[in-house]
């Protein structure tokens, strides 16, 4: 009991210190950058979705690392988990006899739904809310509902994590190609000049490959998870 | 929503970080901290009647998008985070058997 009061006025302590330091929050945000973005946000980059436009263009070198810390954590999980599965030849968790059969029959009708939305997502993510990311969580989601309808299917992990790691290098590749053409890294390598659906080529092939990456790295990653069985 | 609101969710992820006996828990109260992150930034580009940074035809008042776009990242390293926790805490609890801190820490294998 004593050790809960303790806590919480260790807790309260820090949000003592917070509430001082909140006044000094306000006057540190400015909005110039927010300016700057729209006005020349869609010209610069040829995206409508300005978190796009900085996600792919203004911050391009922070998107990389962040597709290549998933591509780690992925490494991570498989290496965590290697040794039981080749020790226990575990099976799917799913038991096919335990699901419903309604379940199934309802897994069937929005699957393709799903890898038809996650597509859409993936492929407007410069004219709607949407992108790389989000797109292939949701592709992602929707391989997950195939184990339902098919409980024994196989899958090669260590196919998945090869081609995972070949469409990273084709993302960094596309990446710097604007050393050649702009003669800076990581940025549109269409000259600036270009017209808005010019550079967006650029844009909808990189949303294909980041969620075509991303998808792979969360389906190897509930692979693994569902391998580990029990 | 004012900041200190998020700053009492990143509080409540604290206590139940220092509280809970699971580790399943203690992975849920990190998400919870992670949560009020997110909200504390996400707070600070947004203001009363702004719409979202899409732009089209009519639109002038757009909340700030770098936030936003910093969040991403963070929601995506977030998951990736909870993927491996929870995958070493299934490794603990093939290891051991049960997954609460105090019966882990007080077999006699286990140096604390």
């Amino acid at each position: 009991m004593s050790r809960q009061i303790v806590l919480i006025l260790l807790l309260g302590a820090l949000f003592a210190v917070f509430t001082m330091s909140i006044i000094e929050l306000e006057g540190l945000y400015n909005a110039f950058g927010k300016e700057y973005f729209l006005e020349y946000g869609q010209s610069d980059t040829g995206s409508n979705n300005l978190v796009t436009a900085i996600l792919l263009d203004y911050r391009l070198f922070d998107s990389l690392f962040e597709a290549g810390i998933l591509l780690i954590a992925v490494s991570g999980v498989i290496w965590i988990s290697k040794h039981d599965i080749e020790e226990k030849n575990a099976r799917f968790m799913i038991d096919k006899f335990k699901t419903p059969d309604l379940f199934i029959t309802f897994s069937r009708l929005v699957y393709p739904l799903m890898l038809a939305f996650g597509f859409y997502v993936i492929i407007n993510g410069h004219l709607s809310p949407g992108g790389g990311f989000q797109g292939g969580t949701i592709v992602a989601t929707a391989i997950l509902i195939l184990y339902y309808i098919d409980a024994d299917k196989e899958t090669n992990i260590g196919l998945i994590v090869t081609v995972e790691k070949i469409v990273y290098l084709l993302i960094i590749v596309l990446a710097s190609v604007s050393i050649v053409t702009r003669g800076t890294f990581f940025t549109n390598f269409f000259p600036l000049d270009a017209t808005q659906d010019t550079k967006a080529i650029y844009l909808v092939l990189l949303n294909v490959l980041i969620g075509f990456k991303v998808a792979l790295g969360l389906w190897t990653i509930f692979t693994a998870f569902l391998k580990e069985g029990r | 929503m004012n900041p200190i609101l998020t700053f009492l969710v990143v509080l409540i992820g604290f206590y139940g970080l220092s509280t809970s006996d699971n580790v399943i828990k203690s992975v849920f109260s990190v998400t919870i901290i992670e949560s009020g992150v997110i909200l504390l930034f996400l707070n600070l580009g947004n203001f009363e009647g702004g719409s979202v940074p899409i732009l089209s035809e009519g639109v002038t008042q757009i909340v700030d998008p770098l936030p936003q776009a910093l969040m991403i990242t963070t929601i995506v390293i977030g998951s990736t985070v909870t993927a491996l926790s929870l995958m070493l805490c299934i490794k603990v609890f093939h290891h051991y058997g049960t997954v609460e801190w105090k019966e882990v820490l007080s077999r006699e294998d286990v140096k604390s």
